[in-house]
C-alpha cells in the first residue's frame, strides 16, 4: 500500500538529516520534527536566512528576538528587554511586513511595544521566511521586505503515542526563568500539537553593574494546532495562539505595559501534489485581536496618572496556488484581503478636575485586497529569471464621528482614502560551476502610510521627545531598488553576499510644526508627519557557513547600511557595521561554541530625529551543550556565558540612555519523550 | 470539497461579514431634549405659552429660551406670533433689566420660537421675572403675563462683565453662547457682547474686537487651528475653538476697542 504523503515527511526528513550529516543543524532530537516542513517550502534564493535561524535556535533559551537580531538583514529597535521591533535592512514599521503564518497582525500599541514577533516563541517556529526589498512583495506591499514566521505544524507519527518536550532555563543577569513544553501526536487522520511557554524576568543589570529599573517582564504563551487529513494530498488545519504579557517594563519609555493580550486564530486548507501542474494550493482564513494597556502606576514622579488602552482587530484570508508548468517554468499566484480596525485612547486623571480623554489612534479601519504573482523561468540549468508583481487596493477610513472630530482639529481630511499600491520586482540568477551563482535584481516598491502616520493624534515619541500628529494627505512612500549578489552553496562551504541601493521618494518623516503646542508635559514640541522629499539607502550583507572539519563549523555574518536624505541629513535608525561570528564544535553528545559580536560606532546620525552617536562594542559569548540518555529519553543540558567581559554597551537602535545587559550566565535543560 | 468551492465560500462569507445596515431615526416632538421652565396664559391673546430651555437649569449668562404657543381653547399650535420679552431683576431697593433677544422671527420653526435672556446676575441678589408679551397673529390680539425664574450660578462662569479699561466708563457684558456641548474636535465658538446704556437698556455691541487663546491649565498646552470670533450681527461673534481632549480648558480672551485693550480675562470650559 502506498504510504500517505504526510506520513512520509518525518521519515523523509530523518533520511535527509541523516544523509546531510551536518551536526550543525540537527543533533537535537526534539528539533527534528520542527525542521519538517522545510521539505515543502518552495525553493527560495534566501534559504540562507533559514539555515542561520536553525543554527542560532540551537540555544534553547534564545528568544525569537535573539535569533532575529543575528540575521544579517535584520536589526531590532529596542525599547525594553522585551518586545523589540524588527527592521529589515533598517526599514521599520509600515515599511516592512511582519507576518505570522502569512497572517497580517497589527500591534495595539501606539508606541509599537507589541510587534508581531513577540507572539511566536522559538519552540513554535517552523521557520522564518525572510525576503528583502521587492522580493518580499508577494505577501504585501512594502519597501523593506517581508518576514513571515511560519508556525510549527502538527506531524503524523507512526505510533499513537504522545510525544513531547519539556525545557526550562535560568538567566543570571535578570534572574529570569523560562519554561516551555510541547505535546504532540497523531491519531488516524488527526494530528495535533500544543505548546506552552512562560517567561518571567526581573530587572537586568548592565555592564556597569547597575540595575536597569523597569526592565522586567512576564508572559505566557499557549498554542494549539490540529490537522485533519482529507486525502493523501490535502488537509485542513486550525491554529490558535494566545499570548498574555503583564507587568512589562519599558525603561526607555515613560510608561510600562500593564497588560498585553493577543488572540490569533486561523483555519487553513492545503493541497500538495507534486504530480499535478497546480502542485500546491493553500488558503487560510484568520482573525486576530490584540489588546494592550499601558501603565504608569509603578513609576515615580508621574505628573498625572494616565491610562492608555489600545485595540487592534484584524480579519483576513489568503489563497495561494503554485503552478508548475514544467520543471523550469512555474507561477505562484496569491490573492489576499484583510480588514484591520484600530483604536487607542489616553485618559489622564488630574486631581479635582474631570478626566482628560482623547483618542490617540482615532477609530480607524483599513480594508486591503491584493493580488500578486511570481513567475519563475529557468531558461536552462544555469539561468533563472524571476518576475514578481503585486497590486494592492487599500481603503482607509475613520469609523466614528468622534474619530473624525479628532482628525479635523489638525486640519485632516476625514473622508475615506483609497490607494492603489504597485510593486514590481525582477531578478536574474546566473549559476556557475561548483554551485556558485550571481544574481541581479531591480524593482519598484510602494507602501501606504501607517495608521499613526495618517491619523495619529499627539502620539508621544520618547526617542526625540516630540508629540507626533498624522497627516491624512500623505503620499505613499515609494522606492526604486537595485541589488546584486553572489554566493556559493557548496556542501561544506556556503557563502552569500549582496549589495543594494534603494532610492526612496516621498520619504515619510516627522517635521516640527511650531504652531502646535505639545500635549505631553515636558515634550519639546509637535512634529507632523510629512513627505519630506527623497532619500537613499545603500548597504550590504554577507554570511558564511563553513564546515571546516566534520565536527567544527564557523558561521559568520556581516551587515552595513548607509542612508541619507537628499537634504544631506542622515536617516534615523540605521545600524552601523556589525559582524557576528560563531565557532561551534559539535560532537555527538558534546558541543562548545564561542561567539563574538562586533559593532562599529555609528557617527552618521540624524540629529533631527534626536539621535546620538553610538560607540562601537565587542562582545564575546561562550556556550556549551551536552546530550545524554536519561532512561529511555534524551536529555539536553546547555550552559553558557553571554557578554563574558561584562562590556557596557548599547546598540544604535536602542531607545533611551540605557545600556544592554552585562554578563549573563545561563543554564538550560531539555528533555524529550 | 475542492479548492474552488472553498474559495467561493470564503468570498461569500467575507461579503456577508462586511456588509451592514444602518437605521435612521426622526423625531417629531418639538420639545424633546428641552427642559420646561413654566407656562402662562397671555390673557387677551387667547394663547397658552409654554417656556423651555435647552439647559437643565437657568444659569446666569446667556440663556436661550424656547416658546411653544398654543390656542388656549383648541390646544392647536400657534406658529404666527410676535413675542416680546422684558427681564427684570427686583433687588428690593432697586430694579434693573438685562440684555435679551426677542424671537427674531414671527414664524415658529417646528412650533418653537427662540429667544434669549442674558442674566447678568443670579437670583442670589433678588428676584428675576420675565414679562412675556404675545401678539397672536392668528387673531391679532395681544396679551401678556409675567413668569418668575430662578437663575443659578453655573459651576463654570459663562460671562464676563467689566468696565472698559479704555474709557473707564463703558460697561460691557460678554456671554458665552457656544460651545454649549463641547467635544473633542472643532467646536463653534460664539460669544455675545452687550453694552449697558442704562439700567433698563443693554443694546448689542459690535465695536469691540475679540481674540482668544485656549489653554489646558493643568497640562500647560493649547490647541491648534483656532479661529478668532468676528462680529456676525446683533452682538454675536462667531469663531472656532479646537479641543484636543476632554478636561478643563481655559479660553483667554482679549477684547479691544481699536488697538487699546478694553479687557483681558478668561472663561473656563470643562467637559
Amino acid at each position: 500500500m502506498r504510504k500517505h504523503f504526510f506520513e512520509r515527511i518525518p521519515v523523509c526528513l530523518y533520511i535527509l538529516l541523516w544523509c546531510s550529516n551536518t551536526p550543525l543543524f540537527g543533533q537535537d532530537d526534539s528539533i527534528k520534527t520542527v525542521l519538517l516542513n522545510d521539505v515543502m517550502i518552495t525553493a527560495e534564493q534566501k534559504q540562507t536566512s533559514q539555515q542561520l535561524v536553525q543554527f542560532f535556535r540551537y540555544n534553547q533559551g534564545a528568544t525569537l528576538e535573539d535569533i532575529l537580531s543575528r540575521l544579517p538583514e535584520m536589526s531590532l529597535i529596542r525599547r525594553s528587554s522585551y518586545g523589540m521591533e524588527p527592521t529589515i535592512r533598517n526599514y521599520s514599521a509600515g515599511q516592512v511586513n511582519v507576518m505570522v503564518g502569512g497572517m497580517r497582525l497589527h500591534g495595539a500599541c501606539t508606541d509599537k511595544m507589541d510587534p508581531a514577533t513577540i507572539y511566536i516563541e522559538p519552540i513554535n517556529l517552523e521557520n522564518i521566511q525572510l525576503q528583502t526589498g521587492t522580493q518580499g512583495s508577494l505577501k504585501g506591499s512594502a519597501l523593506g521586505g517581508t518576514i513571515d514566521m511560519k508556525i510549527a505544524e502538527p506531524v503524523y507519527y507512526d505510533d499513537n503515542r504522545v510525544h513531547g518536550t519539556i525545557q526550562t532555563g535560568y538567566q543570571s543577569v535578570s534572574n529570569g526563568f523560562y519554561g516551555a513544553g510541547i505535546l504532540q501526536g497523531s491519531h488516524g487522520r488527526w494530528a495535533y500539537r500544543t505548546s506552552g511557554t512562560f517567561r518571567m524576568s526581573d530587572n537586568y543589570t548592565d555592564g556597569d553593574g547597575k540595575e536597569v529599573a523597569f526592565s522586567q517582564f512576564n508572559k505566557v504563551n499557549a498554542t494549539l494546532a490540529a490537522r485533519y487529513r482529507l486525502t493523501d494530498y490535502s488537509f485542513v488545519q486550525a491554529d490558535v495562539i494566545a499570548d498574555d504579557g503583564w507587568d512589562i517594563g519599558y525603561p526607555a519609555l515613560p510608561m510600562d505595559v500593564g497588560m498585553a493580550k493577543a488572540r490569533i486564530a486561523s483555519v487553513s486548507y492545503q493541497e500538495h501534489d507534486p504530480s499535478k501542474i497546480r502542485q500546491h494550493n493553500e488558503m487560510k482564513l484568520y482573525y486576530n485581536k490584540v489588546r494592550h494597556s499601558m501603565d504608569d502606576t509603578k513609576r515615580p514622579d508621574v505628573p498625572i496618572h494616565m491610562d492608555m488602552p489600545g485595540l487592534s482587530e484584524t480579519a483576513g484570508f489568503y489563497a495561494t496556488t503554485d503552478l508548475k508548468f514544467s520543471p523550469g517554468n512555474s507561477l505562484l499566484l496569491r490573492a489576499d484581503a484583510s480588514t484591520t480596525f484600530l483604536t487607542a485612547s489616553m485618559t489622564m486623571y488630574p486631581e479635582d478636575e474631570p478626566p482628560m480623554y482623547m483618542l490617540t489612534w482615532p477609530d480607524n479601519r483599513r480594508n486591503q485586497g491584493g493580488i500578486s504573482a511570481q513567475w519563475q523561468w529557468q531558461a536552462d540549468t544555469m539561468k533563472t529569471l524571476k518576475v514578481q508583481a503585486r497590486l494592492d487596493a487599500v481603503q482607509s477610513m475613520l469609523t466614528t464621528q468622534e474619530a473624525k472630530d479628532h482628525v479635523s482639529v489638525t486640519g485632516g481630511n476625514t473622508n475615506n482614502r483609497f490607494d492603489l499600491l504597485k510593486n514590481l520586482g525582477v531578478q536574474y540568477v546566473r549559476k556557475f560551476r561548483n554551485n556558485r551563482w550571481l544574481q541581479a535584481s531591480a524593482g519598484f516598491a510602494e507602501r501606504m502610510p501607517t495608521a499613526s502616520e495618517l491619523y495619529g493624534f499627539y502620539l508621544y515619541n520618547a526617542f526625540d521627545n516630540y508629540d507626533y500628529i498624522g497627516a491624512t494627505d500623505l503620499k505613499n512612500e515609494q522606492s526604486l531598488q537595485a541589488e546584486i549578489g553572489a554566493g556559493s552553496t557548496r556542501k561544506k562551504f556556503k557563502w552569500q553576499a549582496a549589495v543594494y541601493y534603494h532610492y526612496m521618494f516621498d520619504y515619510i518623516l516627522g517635521e516640527v510644526n511650531p504652531d502646535y503646542s505639545a500635549m505631553t508635559i515636558g515634550a519639546n514640541g509637535v512634529k507632523v508627519y510629512t513627505n519630506s522629499g527623497n532619500a537613499w539607502k545603500a548597504g550590504g550583507e554577507a554570511s558564511l557557513q563553513w564546515q571546516m572539519a566534520p565536527l567544527f563549523a564557523v558561521v559568520s555574518t556581516v551587515r552595513y547600511t548607509y542612508a541619507q536624505h537628499d537634504t544631506g541629513d542622515a536617516l534615523p535608525f540605521i545600524s552601523p557595521f556589525k559582524n557576528i561570528t560563531s565557532f561551534r564544535y559539535a560532537a555527538k553528545r558534546f558541543s562548545v561554541q564561542a561567539e563574538y559580536e562586533a559593532a562599529a560606532a555609528q557617527n552618521h546620525i540624524s540629529t533631527i530625529a534626536g539621535e546620538r552617536i553610538t560607540s562601537g562594542y565587542f562582545l564575546t559569548h561562550f556556550r556549551t551543550g551536552y546530550v545524554f540518555p536519561w532512561g529511555k529519553n534524551l536529555m539536553n543540558l546547555q550552559a553558557g556565558i553571554e557578554n563574558i567581559f561584562d562590556a557596557t554597551y548599547r546598540e544604535h537602535l536602542d531607545w533611551g540612555n540605557l545600556y544592554r545587559p552585562g554578563r549573563n550566565i545561563y543554564l538550560q535543560i531539555q528533555v524529550g519523550f | 470539497m475542492t479548492f474552488k468551492n472553498i474559495f467561493s465560500l470564503t468570498l461569500l462569507s467575507l461579503i456577508i461579514f462586511f456588509s451592514s445596515c444602518k437605521k435612521e431615526e426622526t423625531n417629531a416632538n418639538p420639545v424633546t431634549g428641552l427642559t420646561k421652565t413654566g407656562s402662562g396664559f397671555a390673557v387677551g391673546a387667547a394663547t397658552k405659552v409654554d417656556i423651555y430651555t435647552n439647559t437643565a437649569a437657568i444659569q446666569s449668562g446667556f440663556q436661550k429660551f424656547f416658546f411653544v404657543l398654543t390656542d388656549s381653547i383648541t390646544g392647536n399650535y400657534i406658529d404666527d406670533a410676535q413675542i416680546k420679552l422684558t427681564p427684570m431683576m427686583d433687588m428690593g431697593t432697586m430694579k434693573h433689566s438685562s440684555p435679551y433677544e426677542n424671537p427674531a422671527s414671527q414664524k415658529a420653526s417646528n412650533h418653537l420660537f427662540e429667544g434669549s435672556v442674558f442674566f447678568i446676575m443670579s437670583s442670589m441678589g433678588g428676584t428675576w421675572t420675565i414679562d412675556v408679551n404675545v401678539l397672536n397673529k392668528l387673531n391679532n390680539k395681544e396679551g401678556k403675563f409675567t413668569i418668575p425664574v430662578t437663575v443659578q450660578e453655573p459651576a463654570q462662569k459663562r460671562m464676563l462683565s467689566f468696565t472698559s479699561a479704555v474709557d473707564n466708563t463703558s460697561r460691557y457684558f460678554v456671554g458665552l453662547v457656544q460651545p454649549s456641548k463641547p467635544k473633542v474636535g472643532i467646536n463653534d465658538l460664539e460669544l455675545v457682547i452687550y453694552k449697558r446704556q442704562n439700567m433698563m437698556s443693554f443694546p448689542a455691541d459690535s465695536a469691540l474686537s475679540l481674540t482668544f487663546e485656549p489653554e489646558m491649565p493643568t497640562m500647560n498646552h493649547g490647541s491648534p487651528n483656532n479661529v478668532n470670533p468676528v462680529h456676525k450681527g446683533n452682538g454675536h461673534y462667531k469663531g472656532k475653538v479646537n479641543f484636543t481632549m476632554t478636561g478643563l480648558w481655559r479660553l483667554h480672551f482679549t477684547l479691544k476697542a481699536g488697538d487699546a485693550i478694553a479687557k483681558a480675562d478668561s472663561l473656563d470650559i470643562e467637559f
